[in-house]
């Protein structure tokens, strides 16, 4: 009886948490004539032409180049957090070195509006050229991702048996040698996690995306809003539908891969706050 | 044995310091500058000193307390309710997930949709046409709310947000309720407590810790809104839903007050610290629970 009951409050809850996917993905499907007749949950002729005329390339909708921005943005910023995280990771985990305050520096960061920092920033870019740039924009997701990274990092670090550095530092290893060729290879798992959730957290920002992008440089999660004042005449909620479930397929799945992997670096984040 | 010495760990470090005091730290001297100078778009190399009249100017202004009294009541009322919803789901549903893990994935699929788009798709369910939320209301009752007035706005944001991440209070919840030793249930049923005395004697005070956490990050993150709103309803009718950081967006891109925008930043800044400060006084204090 309470296990039927605990069913139907799981059902009920994930229908709920993800209704405004259903709902889209449901109206991606309909003719233009349907979605105004019919605005309720069953497809009576689904159609893929909303699909295919979002994919079609005008002067002021291109949904390939949102993605690419998006792409391009999000791998500049959990490639670059990566590479400045892991080294100092490794230091503050061995060394404690920044640990007092390079480390809760980093870590709070998580939790700062990063808003304060937009308009100096934005002026910054105007200054160097980097305004509406998928380097400008990567650069700023790589701010957002620093804090998951390096928490993750560390904690993955601490966790290797610090005889492995000691053992190669006998047989004459650099520290370089050692961060890179001894522990890099171990803590792989953690590397990937933090790519990985980094990616999806630099896919999804939406703030700077739509503060230092313009044009050319516009990520899917603005160039989705585009299609929201497309033409005259009102939103077309046909095509809308189906630019945002392109747009929020690539997390998606991401997620869904990897959501083990996900749940615990979320919570690591947390708990260490 | 130490591994390496410590102009070498300073070596590791120093990119990432280089690129945080270029990226943060730079921007924080130019708001604080910015702030207390009279700043236009014309005379952005060189403001001049006024002192504090941004700041007085900004205090002065209703629009910066209403919009921070919306950011203080949202971050507040979606807090508590991801919390709450959140720990009830995880308790109650704890015996149906422990031996399906699959079926976590569907529970935390909202979390990996950007905000911003779940504020697109919102435009579409609730919307008076064509949307599912209202047609099914007629249907059934003949009636439908307005989600978008002046009064309801703000709880249509409400429930949006709290439908979007009410699934990272609940993961939280989870791991922690399913960190609690099973001998200590076991034990607590063998002296007669009934599942309700358990939780309230047992599970919730051992995650205490966790709850607390738990409810300060979503605070933070419903104080900082932006993005979903954004796209929802903008600043809503009449501004009501101009969260702060929709304020000092506005402020800057749409009035191009660029002395108001900084100092509401640094006012942001200081108002995020003193949350901060809490925040860590409380984990070092409960730290070796949360860990659990």
């Amino acid at each position: 009886m309470i296990a039927a009951l605990r069913w139907v409050v799981f059902i009920i809850a994930a229908l709920a948490m993800n209704f405004p996917v259903i709902v889209t993905l449901v109206t991606s499907f309909k003719s233009a004539r349907e979605i105004t007749t019919n605005p309720g949950f069953w497809i009576n002729q689904p159609t893929f032409a909303n699909y295919l005329q979002v994919l079609e390339v005008s002067d002021r909708l291109n949904i390939f180049a949102y993605l690419g921005n998006s792409l391009a943005a999000a791998l500049i910023g959990t490639t670059l957090a990566l590479i400045l995280a892991f080294p100092a990771a490794y230091a503050i985990a061995r060394g404690d070195y920044g640990r007092r305050i390079l480390m809760p520096s980093v870590v709070n960061l998580r939790a700062v509006p990063l808003i304060i920092f937009a308009i100096p920033i934005y002026m910054m870019f105007q200054w160097m050229g980097l305004l509406d740039t998928q380097l400008g924009l990567g650069l700023m997701l790589t701010i957002v991702n620093l804090p998951l990274a390096l928490v993750i990092l560390v904690n993955a670090i601490a966790e290797v048996p610090l005889e492995l550095d000691e053992a190669a530092k006998m047989d004459g290893a650099s520290t370089f040698e050692i961060m890179l060729g001894i522990i890099r290879p171990v803590v792989r798992p953690a590397i990937v996690t933090t790519f990985i959730f980094g990616f999806i957290t630099a896919w999804n920002e939406f703030l700077f995306g739509l503060m230092l992008t313009t044009n050319k440089a516009v990520p899917m999660t603005v160039g989705a809003s585009f299609f929201f004042s497309a033409s005259g005449g009102g939103v077309q909620w046909g095509p809308a539908s189906a630019v945002m479930i392109i747009g929020a397929l690539p997390p998606m799945l991401l997620g869904l891969v990897m959501y083990k992997q996900i749940s615990g670096s979320m919570t690591a984040g947390a708990v260490k706050g | 044995m130490q591994v390496a010495n410590r102009r070498e760990w300073r070596i590791l470090t120093t990119p990432l310091v280089g690129f945080l005091l270029l990226f943060l730290g730079f921007p924080i001297v130019v708001n604080l500058v910015y702030s207390v100078s009279d700043v236009t778009f014309e005379t952005l190399r060189s403001p001049t000193i006024t002192g504090f009249s941004n700041y007085i100017a900004l205090l002065g202004e209703g629009d910066f307390w209403r919009a921070s009294w919306f950011s203080l009541r949202f971050g507040i009322l979606t807090a508590l309710a991801e919390c709450i919803i959140g720990l009830a789901l995880a308790i109650f549903l704890a015996p149906l997930l422990a031996k399906r893990t699959f079926l976590m994935a569907p529970m935390m699929l909202p979390l990996m949709v950007a905000p911003a788009m779940v504020g697109l798709m919102y435009r579409l369910v609730l919307h008076e046409f064509v949307g599912p939320v209202p047609y099914y209301l007629y249907e059934w009752f003949g009636d439908s709310p307005t989600f978008f007035s002046v009064e309801a706005a703000f709880w249509t944001l409400i429930v949006v947000e709290t439908l979007q991440w009410t699934p990272f209070a609940f993961l939280l919840f989870y791991m922690a309720y399913r960190a609690v030793p099973d001998e200590v249930h076991e034990a607590a049923t063998i002296d007669g407590a009934t599942p309700m005395q358990i939780v309230r004697t047992i599970d919730l005070p051992l995650m205490v810790p966790t709850i607390i956490v738990a409810f300060f990050i979503r605070f933070i993150d419903g104080f900082r809104v932006f993005d979903n709103v954004y796209t929802l309803t903008g600043t809503g009718p009449g501004g009501s839903t101009t969260s702060l950081s929709i304020y000092i967006y506005e402020a800057f891109f749409k009035q191009g007050a660029i002395g108001k925008a900084v100092a509401a930043s640094m006012v942001l800044f200081i108002a995020s610290f003193a949350v901060l400060f809490g925040l860590n006084w409380l984990s070092s204090r409960k730290s070796k629970g949360a860990r659990a």
